[in-house]
Order: structure tokens, then sequence, then C-alpha cells
């Protein structure tokens, strides 16, 4: 994050101004489309730079019985003010080259002059003119500090234009169209800052006062007004305007009014009698006038109304990157070293803060000593036992903002104590890399031999409060805390209660102690394998989820016993023909591949539940190859039948099982060794593997598929993690 | 036959009444030539004063929006009283330094008969001049330079 005194300035400029230069954008579009209407109106003839004033003044004569001005407008319109041949005066529009009035003056559009006093003086006179004075020139003070702003980000000056990470909408397009219209933008507040200037008299303009000797005049020779050498000479271009001598006395002059000066001019001989040139302010204040307004070309006036609506959008932008900054604000209650809960957090915007930060006031809320940071500030905790992990991905799945460093501080810092962590990957579908630094900082933490996962890895797509409060629930259920969950992000839907009613039990009788159990609801729909059932055997918040198989359309459950176990327990001692409230909850992420090859399952114990079911469910006859690791001959047997039959009916290609305890003592993660050249190809060939069982076999296969992935490729498992081909769920 | 002639009569005065009534008037080139003050462009009003001071007539407004009509306040008395329409005879405000020419249309037999044409003046958060400059509507006065006392540096008449 770019922190320094210019955005403290930049934002407190804004603040405090930003009001008023909204008024002044919305305004200022509206009226860049004055010059616009102007100018589509066919009274532009195209040629008054090749047309001087010899030429014009006595073809206009002829056309009307007097003249008192001529003008000559920005939108290059020629304007005469006097009467015509039908007597009737007025200002006109005329033809130049004929001199032919071609329409009267309308009035000027209400509309327009309304919109104009407001963005002035919003309708408060002098004193309005002062605070739009002042909000000019407080926006060119952010438009300066913002410059700096972005050469900070930018670490130089000529890096000015060069690529800008894209962190999150509002901060991306706030820096881009920053730069990008930082030139018009720096135009109108300079401009609407001189012109103010120059109202209040700060900037003097002297008015020219032509003395003319009147006894010094001329009256003779005569000239015709085509045969003056000066109006020869000054292209009709050059004019602002013309005053008329007002009778006919030689007293009463020709006065030009030019772009840069004035002269007047004999009415008889074309003699010059005075000339003056404007002074710098005035020229200055014409120029201001042209660029601020647009009057002169349209497509200015269009880039004036693009970079004004920018300027909105500025605004909001600003406002969406402040409020989320400080929503990301935590005040931690204890010291790092005092607390027992860490929460490390990459984020690259602040909107993983939130999420994490709703964990941390539960936590302190729970009467837990809880350590909310950044994952940078990552050190040796003396107390910590337990880290959560909430982190981003940015860019090219590379580590947001805040925690570039990380992953070395982790290598090189040992806790001092055994830690279980939980990681929380945040991210997008939308990107291929989805939760790729959080699937690496899983891996990394992995490793390390103080640490111990707690959960597997959980990622939330987009936000997702959903999927966020299932890791919430899950986590907190382990360290049976009671987490009240998070108004602010979570509207977690209740679990929908069925009634389910036993229907088979089939016990195993080793040391082991793992049995199969099936039930059935009346639909038995709305589920698949892969979903949890959710029970609560003491009626109260504890939530035991058991892993789903659907098995002949029921639901078939897995279920290793545990000595004074509370779920295991639980659905031990119900007898068939007995019901229980259960509800499904859907686990989309680990749900059979829709498409894709081959099928590796991988699973230790009881975790083959889910795989029995979607081997049942496998009527198409998609190669599936399942590894699980069992204790002993004995645990294997529960599932045995199912297996075989599962083989027969062509639903599973080929079944390799691990014994632990017996033969040759194998793990899964000795199989898959084995195997390394069909589990590589098929990864590389698109591919699935999936992984049920415990989180230390995860673990162990994980960092074995890593090592797989770096020999064959030089880049970690976790490019197959965030593209969907390795789907885990375990506990 | 004598119906006939009563209608034509009828129909007669019916159309002669407002040719009648509407008097000989004759056009004025009028400048106005403004000093050199700071600010915001002056309204102007012209208008028609009798030998009593009261005004009788608005003849030209210099000034386009409404809503800066009651700092003229004395001819703002007036014209809110007796509103007429005065958009053909509306032009725009005069900046300090510059000139506006325009055209009056005076009744002829006003002329020489006591009545004055009144120059009132007001500009944004400046002072008010009810009469910044005064011409006494005579055949001499609408043919010399009179000189105002506020924002006007003053005004010439030529015959249009």
């Amino acid at each position: 994050m770019t922190i320094s005194v210019w955005r403290y300035s930049h934002l407190a400029l804004a603040v405090s101004s930003f009001l008023f230069i909204a008024l002044a954008s919305v305004t200022g579009i509206i009226l860049s489309f004055q010059p616009v209407t102007e100018k589509i109106q066919p009274y532009n003839t195209g040629n008054i730079d090749q047309l001087n004033l010899a030429q014009v003044l006595p073809v206009l004569k002829d056309n009307f019985t007097d003249i008192s001005e001529l003008s000559v407008d920005a939108n290059q319109f020629v304007l005469v003010n006097g009467t015509g041949k039908d007597g009737k005066s007025g200002q006109y529009y005329v033809n130049p080259e004929t001199g032919k009035p071609l329409a009267r003056v309308a009035e000027k559009n209400a509309f327009f002059q309304w919109v104009t006093t407001l963005h002035r003086s919003l309708f408060l006179h002098e004193t309005g003119r002062f605070f739009v004075g002042l909000t000019s020139s407080l926006l060119l003070l952010i438009a300066i500090s913002g410059t700096i702003l972005i050469v900070q980000r930018q670490r130089s000056f000529k890096r000015f234009f060069a690529k800008i990470a894209r962190d999150n909408f509002a901060q991306y397009y706030h820096v881009v169209l920053g730069r990008l219209l930082l030139v018009p933008i720096l135009i109108i507040a300079i401009t609407g800052t001189f012109l103010s200037l120059k109202r209040f008299d700060w900037i003097k303009e002297k008015k020219l006062v032509h003395q003319i000797d009147f006894d010094k005049l001329r009256s003779k020779p005569v000239l015709k007004l085509a045969d003056f050498k000066v109006f020869n000479q000054i292209s009709l271009s050059a004019v602002q305007s013309i005053d008329f001598p007002f009778s006919e006395d030689v007293e009463d002059y020709f006065l030009l009014k030019l772009s840069d000066r004035e002269m007047t001019i004999n009415q008889l001989t074309g003699d010059v009698l005075t000339e003056k040139t404007y002074d710098r302010a005035t020229l200055w204040n014409n120029l201001s006038l042209d660029l601020h307004t647009g009057r002169t070309h349209v497509i200015w006036a269009l880039v004036l109304a693009v970079a004004a609506g920018n300027i909105l959008f500025f605004i909001y932008s600003g406002f969406v990157m402040t409020l989320r900054r400080r929503a990301s604000r935590v005040k931690n209650k204890w010291n790092a070293d005092a607390c027992e809960f860490i929460l490390l957090v990459g984020s690259e915007n602040g909107a993983t803060f939130s999420f994490a930060s709703s964990i941390y006031q539960q936590l302190i809320k729970n009467g837990k000593t809880a350590y909310l940071t950044e994952l940078n500030n990552y050190q040796a905790f003396s107390k910590a036992k337990h880290f959560l992990v909430f982190t981003a991905t940015y860019g090219l799945g590379e580590a947001p903002a805040n925690a570039t460093k990380v992953k070395q501080l982790i290598t090189e810092i040992e806790q001092p104590n055994a830690i279980d962590f939980s990681v929380v990957g945040f991210g997008s579908h939308a990107y291929p890399d989805f939760c790729k630094f959080a699937h690496e900082l899983n891996n990394l933490l992995s490793q390390q031999p103080w640490a111990s996962p707690l959960l597997e890895i959980h990622t939330v797509n987009d936000k997702s409060p959903v999927e966020f409060s299932n890791w919430a629930n899950t986590w907190s259920q382990k360290h049976d805390l009671q987490l009240t969950l998070l108004p602010n992000v979570i509207d977690q839907r209740p679990i929908r209660m069925k009634t389910f009613t036993v229907v088979e039990k089939t016990k195993s009788v080793q040391d082991e102690a793992a049995f199969l159990i099936r039930l059935s609801s009346k639909s038995n729909r709305g589920f698949t394998s892969g979903d949890l059932l959710a029970i609560y055997p003491a009626n109260d918040h504890r939530e035991r989820l058991y892993s789903i198989g659907k098995v002949n359309g029921g639901i078939q459950l897995s279920v290793k016993l545990h000595p004074g176990g509370l779920g295991s327990e639980y659905l031990h001692h119900m007898g068939v023909g007995e019901t229980l409230q259960a509800g499904i909850v859907s686990n989309r992420h680990f749900h059979f591949p829709k498409q894709g090859k081959t099928v590796i399952m991988i699973s230790n114990g009881t975790g083959i539940a889910p795989f029995l079911g979607m081997l049942d469910q496998n009527t198409k006859g998609r190669a599936c190859h399942l590894y699980c690791g069992f204790r002993s001959k004995k645990s294997f047997e529960l599932y045995e039948a199912q297996i075989l039959e599962n083989t027969e009916a062509k639903k599973l290609s080929r079944i390799s099982v691990a014994y632990s305890r017996e033969g040759e003592r194998q793990y899964v993660k000795d199989l898959l060794a084995r195997d390394a050249d069909f589990i590589y190809s098929t990864l590389q060939g698109g591919g699935v593997i999936m992984i049920c069982g415990a989180l230390a076999m995860q673990n162990n296969v994980i960092s074995l598929l890593d090592e797989l992935c770096q020999q064959n490729e030089n880049r970690g498992i976790s490019h197959y993690q965030s593209s969907g081909q390795i789907l885990m769920d375990c506990y | 036959m004598n119906n006939f002639y009563k209608i034509c009569l009828v129909l007669a005065l019916l159309i002669s009444k407002p040719f009648s009534s509407s008097a000989q008037t004759s056009k004025y080139k009028c400048m106005v030539q403004m000093s050199n003050y700071m600010g915001e462009g002056a309204y102007i009003v012209v208008s028609l004063v009798d030998s009593k001071g009261a005004y009788e007539k608005t003849l030209y407004v210099m000034g386009s929006d409404k809503k800066w009509y009651k700092n003229l306040k004395e001819w703002h008395k007036f014209y809110s009283k007796k509103p007429t329409n005065i958009s053909a005879i509306t032009g725009a405000s005069v900046s300090g330094g510059d000139r506006s020419v325009t055209v009056l249309e005076i009744e002829d037999a006003k002329i020489n008969k006591g009545y004055t044409l009144r120059f009132e003046t007001s500009v944004e958060d400046k002072i008010y001049n009810v009469k910044d400059l005064e011409i006494p509507l005579t055949t001499e006065g609408l043919s010399a330079k009179t000189e105002g006392k506020g924002y006007i540096r003053y005004v010439r008449f030529s015959p249009n």
C-alpha cells in the first residue's frame, strides 16, 4: 500500500471539497454540451479566414441601413447588431461574404444559463463564486498530490505510463484514468482557478483606453471602406468585434477589437488613430475561457465532459478505496506474544481483512486471546497454538501486496510451539489461478515440522458468505467454539432438517471398529455422493458431518467408532428402523467430476465412503482407479463385497489396497509412489484426483504429488489444485 | 340599407380604433458608453418619466435575467405594479468599458413636453444608481452627448 503524507493530503483535500467538486462536475458535464449544441447551428460559413475586412464591411453596409457592431463568436459565427433593410433592429447572424442576414440571434438557452449560474456561483452570488473558486484551487491541489502519488506508486517519473498492477476495480481505474485524464483535469483546475482569481481582482486586467487627439483628425482624403489599407490587412478571423462609428461625424471612429490588440480607425480616411495591445492578463483570461468552456472546439468540449465525468468517478472510487481501507483496520486487543490464536491475512485491498476481522472479533468475544496481522508480519509467536491464514491471490497466482515475504519467513522462522493451522483461500473462479497462493501457503505450512493442519484448505469463491461460513463452522466445531456467526459477513441459511430412517447397519468386529450405516428419507432426493450429512447428536450447536456415499439411491455412511465420540456413539446405537433428524450440506467441490477423463480416488480408512457411492453411481463406466489404505485386511472386509460388485459391473477399473499394520506395512502414498508415472500422466492428461480421509494422509499425498510435479515440469502441485484437478475432502 | 350602413360604421370604428390610438413614434439610436468599472455587467433600464418624476413607460432594458430586476428598485416598483411585455425591448447587460447601441422608440407627442429619459443602473453586489443619467426629452437633449454619474460614462442619441 502506498502510504505517505501525499495520500493523506490527497484524501483530506478530496473529503473537504467533494460535494462542491461533484456539483461542479455534474454542471460542467452539462455545460460542455453547450458548445456542441451551438456549433451544430448552420451559421458557420467556414471562410472567415479567407475574408478581410475590406471585403466584408462594404457588403454588410449595403445590406443593413445601420450597423452598430459586428462580432465573431467562438463558433466562428459572424453577428451584426444593427437595423436591417426592413427597418427592424436587433442582432443577426450574417453571411460575411454576401452580407445577407441569415437569422435573428435567438435568446440564450435559459437552461444552460441557469446551469452556468449554478456552476459559477451556486446561486449564492459573491459567496458562491468564492466557494467555487476555492473548490477549483482545491481540485488543482488534489490533481497535483494525485500526480505525486502516481509517481510514488510507479516508483519513478519514467515509469509514469508503465503498466499498473490491478488490485480491484475502484483502485485500478482510479489510477489508470487518473493519469490518463491528468492533463485535462489540471487544465480545468488551473483555468477555473485563474478565472476566479481574475473575478476577485487578484489578477488585474487593465482596460484599454484610447486617447484620441481630436484636433489632429483628418477628414480628407475620403476613401471607400474597400480601399482602407488597414482593412485590407486584417482577416475577419482575427476579429473579436468591431464597434462601428456611432454617427458620420469624423470624431466617431471604428473600434476594432482583435485577438491580441485594439485599434481605432478614422471612418473617413482609414487612418489608424491609436493601436494598443492587450495586457497579458486579458490574453490569459481569453485562453482560460476557451480552455475551461471548450467554446472554441467541439472535441475539446467533449474531452472536458469526459474529464468532468471522471472526476465523479474519482469521487466514487476514492471513497470506495478509503472505506475499504478503514473497514479492514483492526486494533489488536492483545500483544502478539500473548495470543494463542494468530490470524494472518494476505490481502490486496482489504476485502479479505473484513472476513478475518469478523473471526477475530468472535474469538475475542469467546474469551480467547487472538492477534490479527498481515502475513508479512509473520514472526515467532511465543504463545501461539493455532494459526488461521486468510489470503487472497494476486495477479498470476502471486502473493498479495502484504504477503510477499511470508514464504521466506515461514521457512526461516520456526515456531516455538506445535501449531495447528487452517488456511482459507479467497479468490474467484473467473481467473485461472484460483486461490493458488493459498494452496502454496497451505502446502508450505504442511511441510513445517512444527505445524499440523487442523482442517484441509478451504476456498471461498467470489467472497461467498456461505462458503466462508462452511469453513467457520467446521473450524469452530474443531475448537468447540460457538461462533454466533458474523452478522456482517454471513447470512447463513439454516440447514433444512429431514427425517431419515436406518435401513441397514453393518458392524465390523475387529479392532478398528468401523461400521457402515444406511439411511433413507422419504424422497431420497437432494443429495449425491460427496455431500455431507449433518447430525446434531445432542440437539445443540454441536454438529457432526459425515461424507455421504449414495448407494442404491439411499445414504451410506462409513463411520469410525471413537469410544466416547459424540457422533459415532450416537449412530452406533441406532437400530434398524429407528429414525433421526439430519440435514444435507451440499459439498459441491467434492462431487464426482461431470466431465474429464480418468478419476483417481485416494482414501484411507472410512474416507472410502463417498467413493463407494460415486462408484455405485458411475453407470457410464468412466475409468476410476481407487487407492485406499486400511490398517488390516479385516478392516477392508467391511467394504469388500461392494468393491467386488463395482468391479464386476465395470464401474471400477482397478483397486490398490495398502495395509499399514500387516504384510508390507504400506501406506496409500507408497502405492502412489509405485504408480507415479501413471498418476502424473493422468494429471497431465486432464484427469482428476480425489482425496478423502485423514488430513495427515492428505498432506503426505499432496507433498508426494508436489514432488512429482516439481520433477516433471518445474512447478508445484498448486497449479493443478487451483485448476480444480485435485479435489480434497479431509478431516 | 340603413342596417348595412350601421354595420359598416361599427366595423369601421372597430378597425380604426387601434390605429387612431397608436400615436406617431420615431426611432432613435442610443449609444451607452460605460466607464471602466470592475465587476459584472451592468443592468440598465431606460424609462420615460413625466414632469412629476413618475414612471410612465419602459423604453429599454439592458439585461435579460429577470432575477436581477428587483435590484433596479424604483423602476421595479413601477414595473411590478404594471407589468408589461418587455421581451421586444430587452437586450444584453453591458460590461465596464463597453458600449451598447440600441434603438429606442419614442412617441413624438412626448418630446418637448417636460418628460425625461431616465437611465437607471445596477451591478451585482455594487451600488445602485436610480439616476445614473437623466436626459430631458427635448430636441436638444436628443442631439447632445450626456455624461453619466455612475457606471455610464456618457449617452449619445442620433435619429435612426
